[in-house]
Protein backbone atom coordinates (compact mmCIF):
# COMPACT_ATOMS: atom_id res chain seq x y z
CA UNK A 1 0.00 0.00 0.00
CA UNK A 2 1.22 3.20 -0.94
CA UNK A 3 -0.10 6.67 0.42
CA UNK A 4 1.47 9.98 1.83
CA UNK A 5 3.03 9.63 4.85
CA UNK A 6 4.44 12.27 6.89
CA UNK A 7 7.89 11.70 8.04
CA UNK A 8 6.88 13.88 11.86
CA UNK A 9 5.46 12.23 14.49
CA UNK A 10 2.56 14.74 13.18
CA UNK A 11 2.71 15.97 17.04
CA UNK A 12 2.04 19.99 17.21
CA UNK A 13 1.98 21.66 20.53
CA UNK A 14 1.98 20.51 24.06
CA UNK A 15 0.12 17.74 23.48
CA UNK A 16 2.64 15.54 21.74
CA UNK A 17 4.07 12.70 22.89
CA UNK A 18 7.57 13.98 22.01
CA UNK A 19 8.50 10.65 21.01
CA UNK A 20 10.64 11.30 17.67
CA UNK A 21 9.93 9.91 14.67
CA UNK A 22 12.96 7.53 14.33
CA UNK A 23 12.16 5.93 17.09
CA UNK A 24 8.47 5.24 15.99
CA UNK A 25 9.45 3.84 12.57
CA UNK A 26 11.90 0.95 13.86
CA UNK A 27 13.29 0.78 10.81
CA UNK A 28 10.24 0.56 9.02
CA UNK A 29 9.95 2.89 5.99
CA UNK A 30 7.40 5.42 5.48
CA UNK A 31 5.08 3.44 3.23
CA UNK A 32 4.84 0.61 5.53
CA UNK A 33 3.18 2.45 8.30
CA UNK A 34 -0.71 3.40 8.51
CA UNK A 35 -2.17 5.80 11.11
CA UNK A 36 -4.78 3.85 13.16
CA UNK A 37 -7.09 6.41 15.37
CA UNK A 38 -8.87 5.47 18.69
CA UNK A 39 -10.19 8.91 19.42
CA UNK A 40 -10.48 12.64 19.22
CA UNK A 41 -10.46 14.87 22.57
CA UNK A 42 -9.66 18.19 23.31
CA UNK A 43 -6.45 17.95 25.20
CA UNK A 44 -4.06 14.91 25.64
CA UNK A 45 -1.79 14.67 28.30
CA UNK A 46 1.20 12.55 26.89
CA UNK A 47 2.13 10.96 29.91
CA UNK A 48 -1.43 8.57 29.98
CA UNK A 49 -0.68 7.09 27.02
CA UNK A 50 3.16 6.06 28.91
CA UNK A 51 3.27 2.27 28.29
CA UNK A 52 0.32 1.44 25.89
CA UNK A 53 0.78 -1.28 23.41
CA UNK A 54 -1.86 -0.05 21.32
CA UNK A 55 -2.76 -2.10 18.42
CA UNK A 56 0.78 -2.30 17.55
CA UNK A 57 3.62 -3.68 20.35
CA UNK A 58 6.78 -1.47 19.90
CA UNK A 59 5.26 2.15 18.36
CA UNK A 60 4.01 4.80 20.43
CA UNK A 61 0.61 5.70 21.32
CA UNK A 62 0.17 9.60 20.73
CA UNK A 63 -1.49 12.77 20.13
CA UNK A 64 -1.69 14.11 16.78
CA UNK A 65 -2.83 17.71 16.88
CA UNK A 66 -5.69 18.65 14.26
CA UNK A 67 -7.24 22.24 14.27
CA UNK A 68 -8.54 22.86 18.04
CA UNK A 69 -8.62 19.51 18.95
CA UNK A 70 -6.32 16.06 19.09
CA UNK A 71 -6.85 13.15 17.78
CA UNK A 72 -5.14 9.88 19.77
CA UNK A 73 -3.03 7.74 17.02
CA UNK A 74 -0.75 4.94 16.34
CA UNK A 75 0.98 4.13 13.23
CA UNK A 76 0.61 0.53 12.53
CA UNK A 77 2.29 -1.73 10.31
CA UNK A 78 0.56 -1.19 6.98
CA UNK A 79 0.42 -4.84 5.72
CA UNK A 80 -0.77 -6.07 9.23
CA UNK A 81 -3.82 -3.75 8.98
CA UNK A 82 -5.07 -4.37 5.41
CA UNK A 83 -8.95 -4.68 4.64
CA UNK A 84 -7.89 -8.03 4.30
CA UNK A 85 -6.16 -8.76 7.38
CA UNK A 86 -8.88 -7.00 9.13
CA UNK A 87 -10.98 -9.76 7.99
CA UNK A 88 -8.91 -12.33 9.31
CA UNK A 89 -8.33 -10.50 12.38
CA UNK A 90 -11.71 -9.67 12.98
CA UNK A 91 -12.82 -13.87 12.71
CA UNK A 92 -10.55 -15.45 15.34
CA UNK A 93 -12.08 -14.57 18.69
CA UNK A 94 -8.61 -14.62 20.47
CA UNK A 95 -7.35 -11.44 18.13
CA UNK A 96 -10.73 -9.88 18.56
CA UNK A 97 -10.49 -9.61 21.83
CA UNK A 98 -6.89 -8.52 21.88
CA UNK A 99 -8.20 -5.71 18.96
CA UNK A 100 -10.85 -4.37 21.25
CA UNK A 101 -9.61 -4.78 24.57
CA UNK A 102 -6.45 -2.54 23.46
CA UNK A 103 -8.65 -0.15 21.36
CA UNK A 104 -10.68 0.06 24.80
CA UNK A 105 -7.69 0.44 26.95
CA UNK A 106 -6.00 3.39 24.77
CA UNK A 107 -9.70 5.51 24.86
CA UNK A 108 -10.02 5.16 28.35
CA UNK A 109 -6.50 6.04 29.17
CA UNK A 110 -7.28 9.29 27.37
CA UNK A 111 -10.76 10.03 28.81
CA UNK A 112 -8.45 10.76 31.89
CA UNK A 113 -7.88 14.46 30.50
CA UNK A 114 -11.20 15.29 29.55
CA UNK A 115 -14.31 14.27 27.20
CA UNK A 116 -13.09 11.81 24.77
CA UNK A 117 -15.00 10.49 21.30
CA UNK A 118 -14.48 7.14 20.75
CA UNK A 119 -14.00 6.22 16.97
CA UNK A 120 -15.22 3.36 15.57
CA UNK A 121 -12.75 -0.04 15.82
CA UNK A 122 -10.48 -0.03 12.66
CA UNK A 123 -10.54 3.76 11.90
CA UNK A 124 -7.35 3.85 9.50
CA UNK A 125 -5.48 6.17 7.07
CA UNK A 126 -2.33 6.44 4.89
CA UNK A 127 -0.63 8.54 7.15
CA UNK A 128 -0.57 11.15 9.91
CA UNK A 129 -1.22 13.76 7.27
CA UNK A 130 -4.38 11.70 5.51
CA UNK A 131 -5.65 11.22 8.69
CA UNK A 132 -5.69 14.89 9.99
CA UNK A 133 -7.20 16.12 6.62
CA UNK A 134 -9.93 13.33 7.06
CA UNK A 135 -10.78 14.42 10.78
CA UNK A 136 -9.99 18.12 10.45
CA UNK A 137 -13.13 17.79 7.62
CA UNK A 138 -15.18 16.83 10.52
CA UNK A 139 -13.94 19.22 13.26
CA UNK A 140 -17.55 20.49 13.73
CA UNK A 141 -19.19 16.61 14.41
CA UNK A 142 -16.38 16.31 17.12
CA UNK A 143 -16.83 19.65 18.54
CA UNK A 144 -20.54 19.04 19.05
CA UNK A 145 -20.06 15.63 20.56
CA UNK A 146 -17.32 16.28 22.60
CA UNK A 147 -19.72 18.69 24.02
CA UNK A 148 -21.92 16.38 24.36
CA UNK A 149 -20.58 14.26 26.70
CA UNK A 150 -18.80 16.42 29.06
CA UNK A 151 -18.87 15.52 32.62
CA UNK A 152 -21.05 12.98 31.34
CA UNK A 153 -19.99 8.94 31.49
CA UNK A 154 -22.08 5.53 30.29
CA UNK A 155 -23.34 3.52 32.23
CA UNK A 156 -24.69 0.02 31.37
CA UNK A 157 -26.94 -2.07 33.09
CA UNK A 158 -28.13 -5.89 32.45
CA UNK A 159 -31.15 -7.20 34.33
CA UNK A 160 -31.93 -11.13 34.79
CA UNK A 161 -34.69 -12.92 36.15
CA UNK A 162 -34.11 -16.32 36.67
CA UNK A 163 -35.16 -18.82 34.82
CA UNK A 164 -37.73 -21.05 35.64
CA UNK A 165 -36.81 -24.69 36.32
CA UNK A 166 -38.87 -27.38 33.39
CA UNK A 167 -42.17 -28.61 34.59
CA UNK A 168 -41.52 -32.11 35.41
CA UNK A 169 -45.16 -32.09 34.15
CA UNK A 170 -44.42 -31.34 30.56
CA UNK A 171 -41.65 -33.11 29.98
CA UNK A 172 -41.50 -36.40 32.03
CA UNK A 173 -42.26 -39.29 29.80
CA UNK A 174 -46.03 -41.40 31.28
CA UNK A 175 -46.38 -42.26 34.32
CA UNK A 176 -46.86 -46.12 33.94
CA UNK A 177 -50.04 -47.18 33.30
CA UNK A 178 -51.79 -48.61 36.93
CA UNK A 179 -52.51 -52.52 37.57
CA UNK A 180 -54.95 -53.93 34.91
CA UNK A 181 -54.05 -50.82 32.21
CA UNK A 182 -57.19 -48.61 33.13
CA UNK A 183 -56.86 -44.87 32.93
CA UNK A 184 -58.40 -43.36 36.14
CA UNK A 185 -61.22 -41.42 34.84
CA UNK A 186 -61.33 -37.73 34.61
CA UNK A 187 -57.47 -37.61 33.57
CA UNK A 188 -58.23 -36.12 30.40
CA UNK A 189 -59.67 -32.99 31.54
CA UNK A 190 -56.81 -33.01 34.38
CA UNK A 191 -54.40 -33.21 31.95
CA UNK A 192 -55.64 -30.78 30.22
CA UNK A 193 -55.68 -28.23 33.02
CA UNK A 194 -52.58 -28.80 33.79
CA UNK A 195 -51.58 -27.57 30.84
CA UNK A 196 -53.56 -24.50 30.64
CA UNK A 197 -52.03 -23.91 33.51
CA UNK A 198 -48.73 -24.23 32.43
CA UNK A 199 -49.83 -21.81 29.88
CA UNK A 200 -51.27 -19.13 31.30
CA UNK A 201 -48.06 -19.62 33.86
CA UNK A 202 -45.73 -19.34 30.92
CA UNK A 203 -47.57 -15.84 29.49
CA UNK A 204 -47.69 -14.71 32.78
CA UNK A 205 -44.02 -14.89 33.74
CA UNK A 206 -43.67 -13.84 29.84
CA UNK A 207 -45.24 -10.81 30.72
CA UNK A 208 -44.29 -10.02 33.99
CA UNK A 209 -40.18 -10.23 32.74
CA UNK A 210 -41.28 -8.06 30.01
CA UNK A 211 -42.75 -5.34 32.45
CA UNK A 212 -39.62 -5.38 34.81
CA UNK A 213 -37.50 -4.28 31.91
CA UNK A 214 -39.60 -1.55 30.80
CA UNK A 215 -39.87 -0.25 34.75
CA UNK A 216 -36.11 -0.64 35.20
CA UNK A 217 -35.72 1.16 32.07
CA UNK A 218 -38.06 3.95 32.37
CA UNK A 219 -36.99 4.67 36.25
CA UNK A 220 -32.88 4.92 35.09
CA UNK A 221 -34.17 7.02 32.06
CA UNK A 222 -35.51 9.58 34.49
CA UNK A 223 -31.61 10.02 35.76
CA UNK A 224 -30.37 9.73 32.20
CA UNK A 225 -29.56 12.52 29.90
CA UNK A 226 -30.01 9.82 27.07
CA UNK A 227 -30.73 6.61 27.19
CA UNK A 228 -30.17 3.10 24.30
CA UNK A 229 -31.53 -0.26 24.48
CA UNK A 230 -28.77 -2.96 23.40
CA UNK A 231 -29.86 -5.90 21.99
CA UNK A 232 -30.18 -8.95 25.67
CA UNK A 233 -27.67 -11.55 24.87
CA UNK A 234 -29.13 -14.59 24.68
CA UNK A 235 -28.55 -17.34 27.35
CA UNK A 236 -25.92 -19.08 24.31
CA UNK A 237 -24.31 -15.96 24.46
CA UNK A 238 -23.95 -15.95 28.23
CA UNK A 239 -23.54 -19.32 28.66
CA UNK A 240 -26.19 -19.46 31.78
CA UNK A 241 -28.78 -21.42 32.17
CA UNK A 242 -29.91 -20.27 35.50
CA UNK A 243 -30.94 -17.05 34.55
CA UNK A 244 -32.10 -14.86 31.51
CA UNK A 245 -31.41 -11.53 30.35
CA UNK A 246 -34.17 -9.32 30.17
CA UNK A 247 -32.73 -6.14 29.25
CA UNK A 248 -29.39 -4.81 28.20
CA UNK A 249 -29.59 -0.82 28.67
CA UNK A 250 -26.75 1.64 28.67
CA UNK A 251 -27.61 5.32 29.66
CA UNK A 252 -25.29 8.83 29.65
CA UNK A 253 -25.10 10.39 32.96
CA UNK A 254 -23.57 13.27 34.83
CA UNK A 255 -20.98 13.05 37.51
CA UNK A 256 -23.70 14.61 39.94
CA UNK A 257 -26.26 11.66 39.26
CA UNK A 258 -23.81 8.79 39.62
CA UNK A 259 -25.27 7.98 43.15
CA UNK A 260 -28.47 8.56 42.63
CA UNK A 261 -28.32 6.23 39.38
CA UNK A 262 -26.24 3.63 42.08
CA UNK A 263 -29.26 4.64 44.42
CA UNK A 264 -31.69 3.52 42.04
CA UNK A 265 -30.05 0.62 40.69
CA UNK A 266 -29.83 -1.01 44.65
CA UNK A 267 -33.62 0.04 45.39
CA UNK A 268 -34.98 -1.35 41.60
CA UNK A 269 -33.04 -4.56 42.83
CA UNK A 270 -34.90 -4.45 45.99
CA UNK A 271 -38.15 -3.63 45.05
CA UNK A 272 -38.41 -6.06 41.54
CA UNK A 273 -36.51 -8.85 42.80
CA UNK A 274 -34.41 -9.13 39.89
CA UNK A 275 -31.34 -9.05 39.52
CA UNK A 276 -29.74 -5.91 37.95
CA UNK A 277 -26.17 -5.14 37.31
CA UNK A 278 -24.40 -2.48 36.71
CA UNK A 279 -21.24 -1.78 35.04
CA UNK A 280 -19.28 1.80 34.32
CA UNK A 281 -18.22 3.93 34.42
CA UNK A 282 -17.63 3.85 30.56
CA UNK A 283 -16.04 6.21 28.24
CA UNK A 284 -19.42 7.32 26.12
CA UNK A 285 -18.97 4.82 23.11
CA UNK A 286 -23.08 4.60 22.94
CA UNK A 287 -23.63 8.32 22.72
CA UNK A 288 -21.14 9.74 20.38
CA UNK A 289 -22.31 8.35 17.01
CA UNK A 290 -25.67 10.48 17.03
CA UNK A 291 -24.41 13.98 16.93
CA UNK B 1 -7.69 24.92 33.66
CA UNK B 2 -8.61 24.16 37.16
CA UNK B 3 -11.85 23.53 37.15
CA UNK B 4 -10.98 21.11 34.37
CA UNK B 5 -8.62 19.19 36.50
CA UNK B 6 -11.05 19.22 39.15
CA UNK B 7 -14.14 17.58 37.68
CA UNK B 8 -11.96 15.13 36.19
CA UNK B 9 -10.50 14.08 39.48
CA UNK B 10 -12.72 11.84 39.65
CA UNK B 11 -11.31 8.30 38.76
CA UNK B 12 -10.63 8.32 34.52
CA UNK B 13 -13.50 6.36 32.60
CA UNK B 14 -12.36 3.18 32.56
CA UNK B 15 -14.65 0.26 31.95
CA UNK B 16 -14.85 -1.70 34.76
CA UNK B 17 -11.96 -4.12 35.63
CA UNK B 18 -14.06 -7.25 35.15
CA UNK B 19 -15.23 -6.00 31.97
CA UNK B 20 -16.30 -8.87 30.06
CA UNK B 21 -15.73 -9.47 26.77
CA UNK B 22 -19.34 -8.80 25.20
CA UNK B 23 -19.76 -5.57 27.46
CA UNK B 24 -16.67 -4.17 25.40
CA UNK B 25 -17.40 -5.65 22.24
CA UNK B 26 -20.73 -4.44 21.82
CA UNK B 27 -19.51 -0.88 22.42
CA UNK B 28 -16.24 -0.82 20.80
CA UNK B 29 -17.40 -3.03 17.44
CA UNK B 30 -20.67 -1.04 17.24
CA UNK B 31 -20.79 2.38 18.45
CA UNK B 32 -17.80 5.09 18.36
CA UNK B 33 -18.15 7.75 15.92
CA UNK B 34 -17.94 5.94 12.46
CA UNK B 35 -15.74 8.12 9.92
CA UNK B 36 -14.59 7.14 6.98
CA UNK B 37 -11.10 5.71 6.83
CA UNK B 38 -8.44 4.77 4.00
CA UNK B 39 -8.67 1.63 4.51
CA UNK B 40 -12.18 0.16 4.28
CA UNK B 41 -13.33 -2.16 6.92
CA UNK B 42 -17.11 -2.89 6.78
CA UNK B 43 -17.41 -4.46 10.46
CA UNK B 44 -21.01 -5.42 9.38
CA UNK B 45 -19.38 -7.53 6.86
CA UNK B 46 -17.63 -9.89 9.10
CA UNK B 47 -18.40 -13.36 9.35
CA UNK B 48 -18.33 -13.20 13.19
CA UNK B 49 -20.84 -15.86 13.65
CA UNK B 50 -18.28 -18.76 13.46
CA UNK B 51 -17.97 -16.94 17.34
CA UNK B 52 -21.50 -15.94 17.98
CA UNK B 53 -20.98 -12.58 17.83
CA UNK B 54 -23.07 -11.49 15.44
CA UNK B 55 -25.42 -9.94 17.93
CA UNK B 56 -22.70 -7.18 18.41
CA UNK B 57 -22.92 -5.49 15.22
CA UNK B 58 -26.39 -5.24 15.05
CA UNK B 59 -27.67 -1.44 14.78
CA UNK B 60 -29.57 -0.41 18.06
CA UNK B 61 -32.44 -0.30 15.49
CA UNK B 62 -32.24 -3.39 14.83
CA UNK B 63 -31.99 -4.24 18.29
CA UNK B 64 -34.66 -2.53 19.77
CA UNK B 65 -37.21 -3.96 17.20
CA UNK B 66 -35.03 -7.97 18.22
CA UNK B 67 -34.53 -7.00 21.15
CA UNK B 68 -38.46 -8.26 21.90
CA UNK B 69 -37.75 -11.83 20.69
CA UNK B 70 -34.99 -13.34 23.48
CA UNK B 71 -38.29 -15.41 24.54
CA UNK B 72 -38.06 -17.15 21.31
CA UNK B 73 -35.48 -19.29 22.30
CA UNK B 74 -36.56 -20.70 25.76
CA UNK B 75 -39.40 -22.95 26.16
CA UNK B 76 -40.36 -21.85 29.10
CA UNK B 77 -41.10 -18.60 27.44
CA UNK B 78 -41.47 -18.95 23.92
CA UNK B 79 -45.04 -20.58 22.51
CA UNK B 80 -43.29 -21.70 19.40
CA UNK B 81 -40.75 -23.54 21.57
CA UNK B 82 -44.14 -25.06 24.04
CA UNK B 83 -45.90 -25.87 20.57
CA UNK B 84 -42.85 -28.30 19.86
CA UNK B 85 -43.11 -29.45 23.45
CA UNK B 86 -46.80 -29.83 23.32
CA UNK B 87 -46.61 -31.76 19.63
CA UNK B 88 -43.97 -34.30 21.28
CA UNK B 89 -46.43 -34.72 24.26
CA UNK B 90 -49.01 -35.14 21.87
CA UNK B 91 -46.80 -38.16 20.42
CA UNK B 92 -46.14 -39.50 22.86
CA UNK B 93 -49.83 -39.86 24.17
CA UNK B 94 -50.73 -40.87 21.07
CA UNK B 95 -48.19 -43.91 22.00
CA UNK B 96 -50.28 -44.07 24.93
CA UNK B 97 -53.70 -44.50 23.78
CA UNK B 98 -52.65 -46.59 21.12
CA UNK B 99 -51.17 -49.32 24.08
CA UNK B 100 -53.73 -48.80 26.25
CA UNK B 101 -56.71 -49.26 23.25
CA UNK B 102 -54.67 -52.81 22.52
CA UNK B 103 -54.31 -53.55 26.07
CA UNK B 104 -58.51 -53.26 26.68
CA UNK B 105 -59.67 -54.64 23.67
CA UNK B 106 -56.51 -57.35 23.52
CA UNK B 107 -56.14 -56.68 19.63
CA UNK B 108 -53.78 -55.31 17.77
CA UNK B 109 -53.40 -51.32 17.78
CA UNK B 110 -55.82 -49.64 15.78
CA UNK B 111 -54.60 -48.20 12.62
CA UNK B 112 -55.98 -44.31 13.65
CA UNK B 113 -55.51 -43.44 17.29
CA UNK B 114 -57.85 -40.54 18.30
CA UNK B 115 -55.73 -37.55 19.18
CA UNK B 116 -55.98 -37.01 22.47
CA UNK B 117 -54.62 -33.62 23.49
CA UNK B 118 -56.58 -32.47 20.47
CA UNK B 119 -60.89 -30.95 20.64
CA UNK B 120 -61.86 -34.47 21.21
CA UNK B 121 -61.90 -33.96 25.07
CA UNK B 122 -64.34 -31.67 24.81
CA UNK B 123 -64.65 -29.60 27.68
Amino acid sequence: MTGIDTADGGATGSDATGSDASAERRGTPDAATATYVFAVCRRLDPAVLSGLAGLAAGLPVRGLRVGPLTAVVQHVPAAEFSEDAWQQRLSDRAELERCARAHHEVVSAAAACGPTAPLALATLYRGDERARQALEADTDRFTAVLARIEDHAEWGVKVYLPMPSPTPSATAPAPPLPQGGRVPRGAGRAYLERKRGLHQAREHRHDRALQTAEDIDAALSRLATAARRLRPHSPEMTGEKHRLQILNATYLVTSVCEKRLRDAVAGLRHRTGAEVELSGPWVPYSFVGEV
Amino acid sequence: MTDVEERWAAPPANGPTTSNLADILERVLDKGIVIAGDIKIDLLDIELLTIRLRLFVASVETARKAGIDWWETDPALSSKAARNELREENDRLRERVEALESAEEGGPPPSRSPDTAGAGAGT
